[in-house]
């Protein structure tokens, strides 16, 4: 039998698995990593952040919001983003440091990635920082500060990621940014290439010069008119991939140089009267139709959680079902 | 080309620094107040249908409205009072328990440019809420429902029952990811938008009914 890590290699090198890569098994997260909190924690509760963004998750939602009423907006005129935002310190003290490298060095990595985990995404935090109208409405009317801004933040995301590196020596990096409702992305494909993409090539680009093997790019969204540049900006897995983007067509299209990992979505299946059949019923559907190769059975959640206590292990074990079935 | 040409081209790009010039323009060459809201509207109606087909995305449609809108605001004094030109008033909020805005706030966007006054309720509204903006408000002719959650579908429902037991003759359009067009007929919508375009559409034709 394949190591998880073995067997997630066969899976996006179009091996041989020798069963379906269940969601996150091949990647130990390690969470305890000194980060600034980009959300706010617990149902109940509300945080500003070291950017200065105000998270509320009200006590009977599944997810916290970034507030941007006049009073909470962290950044409220785009030309004018070098005295509004201010980027946290990436340097924390080794004792800050401490659990996170202590997980990191019980992992045994024949087994699974060491993995690193970055949110928000660079696009997100534009979007956190000044709202998404805002956001959206400067990178055309003023895309020279954006561009200032998007390389703000990733000179920050690089500074970050040498300290995470130095500290935890990552075999994986999973980085979140949403880069679509369910249905569209949120800006075109050349908009796309002009904003993001010369972003994450610096930022996946130099994880991966130091050390990262594997990049596991989450978006809960349609982004099926992205895929080119994901391939280009060196993502390996693309994380969150819903229904909506046709998820076969893209295995046939583009999965020799990219991985899927999704196509159940959270949506249909994590609820407060979710059952164990529906989950096999869309879980089975996935596998059939994706196939056994570029492909991983998961969640579109963009954790080894689920937003209705059991849902994910019963997606979990549902998976191991599938596999005895089907390899 | 002509300046209403002109406003209706610009609005379309949305060139909002230059759409109020070209408006005034306009109406220095004659054009009554009313056709150019009217160019400005039927600028929007194609921007809405470009969103639908995927030709364009959510900045282009953003910044289109803003052009409008930038537009609507040299008309508005020589257009006060004069409710000729509205469709009517619709009031748009998204479901108690949701606080999904953006989405709603799009669709607000895209009705208002379509030629109808809105109220917009915000976020996590009760369903007795409608009916008291409904109450509070001339000439509501439509009431529009967002959910985007699939825990928040129930409330959906509740929200249109609601309304349409206070007010039978009020169109009720309902949308948001989980949506689909047999839910929304199946808890007594009268109409189903997937999109922002198609709600501006939806709702035009419901008040034109």
């Amino acid at each position: 039998m394949l190591t998880k890590r073995q067997n997630l290699m066969e899976v996006i090198k179009g091996g041989t698995p020798d069963r379906f890569v269940n969601q996150y098994e091949f990647m130990e997260l390690i969470m305890e990593a000194p980060m600034d909190l980009p959300l706010a924690p617990a149902p109940g509760t509300r945080v500003k952040n070291k950017w200065g963004i105000t998270f509320d998750w009200p006590a009977d939602q599944i997810g916290s919001f970034p507030m941007h009423d006049e009073e909470h907006k962290a950044l409220k005129d785009i030309t004018d983003w070098k005295n509004q935002v201010k980027a946290p310190s990436v340097f924390y003290t080794d004792e800050e440091w401490a659990a996170a490298e202590a997980h990191a060095k019980s992992v045994d990595r024949n087994d699974k990635f060491v993995t690193a985990f970055c949110a928000p995404g660079i696009f997100e935090m534009t979007h956190h920082l000044m709202s998404m109208e805002d956001a959206l409405m400067a990178l055309y009317e003023e895309p020279e500060a954006m561009k200032e801004l998007i390389d703000y933040v990733v000179e920050y995301e690089l500074a970050y990621a040498a300290e995470v590196i130095k500290h935890i020596h990552p075999d994986a990096l999973f980085h979140h940014d949403d880069w679509g409702s369910q249905i569209s992305s949120f800006i075109s494909p050349q908009m796309f290439n002009e904003f993001i993409v010369p972003a994450y090539k610096q930022v996946y680009g130099f994880w991966k010069a130091n050390g990262v093997e594997l990049i596991i790019h989450h978006s809960d969204s349609y982004a099926a008119n992205l895929v080119p540049f994901m391939i280009e900006m060196g993502i390996d897995i693309w994380q969150g991939v819903m229904t909506t983007n046709n998820v076969p067509e893209l295995i046939k299209k583009y999965g020799e140089k990219i991985t899927f990992m999704g196509d159940i979505d959270s949506g249909r299946v994590d609820f407060p009267g979710w059952t164990r059949e529906k989950i096999y019923e869309d879980t089975k559907k996935a596998c059939e139709e994706c196939g056994k190769l570029y492909f991983i059975p998961c969640l579109s959640q963009g954790l080894n959680i689920s937003s209705f206590p059991g849902v994910y292990e019963a997606t979990s074990d549902v998976i191991d079902q599938l596999s005895k079935e089907m390899f | 080309m002509s300046k209403i040409e002109e406003v209706k081209a610009k609005v379309e790009a949305g060139k909002s620094k230059l759409v109020p010039g070209l408006v005034q323009e306009a109406l220095d060459e004659g054009s009554a107040p009313a056709e150019v809201l009217q160019a400005m509207v039927e600028s929007m109606g194609v921007v809405g249908d470009k969103f639908s087909a995927g030709e364009i995305f959510v900045p282009e449609m953003l910044i289109a409205a803003k052009a409008m809108s930038k537009g609507v605001e040299v008309l508005k004094p020589l257009m006060a009072g004069d409710g000729s030109t509205s469709l009517g008033t619709c009031v748009i909020g998204t479901v108690a328990g949701d606080l999904h805005d953006i989405g709603k706030n799009l669709v607000s966007m895209m009705i208002e440019s379509a030629g109808f006054d809105m109220v917009d309720l915000g976020v996590d509204v009760p369903a007795d809420t409608f009916v008291q903006a409904i109450k509070d408000n001339t000439n509501v002719k439509i009431v529009a429902c967002s959910g985007l959650l699939t825990t928040t579908m129930p409330a959906l429902k509740e929200a249109v029952a609601t309304v349409k037991a206070a007010f039978p003759d009020i169109k009720v359009i309902v949308g948001g990811a989980p949506v689909t067009p047999e839910y929304a007929a199946e808890v007594g919508a009268d109409g189903y938008a997937p999109d922002a375009g198609s709600a501006a559409v939806k709702a035009r034709e419901l008040a034109t009914a």
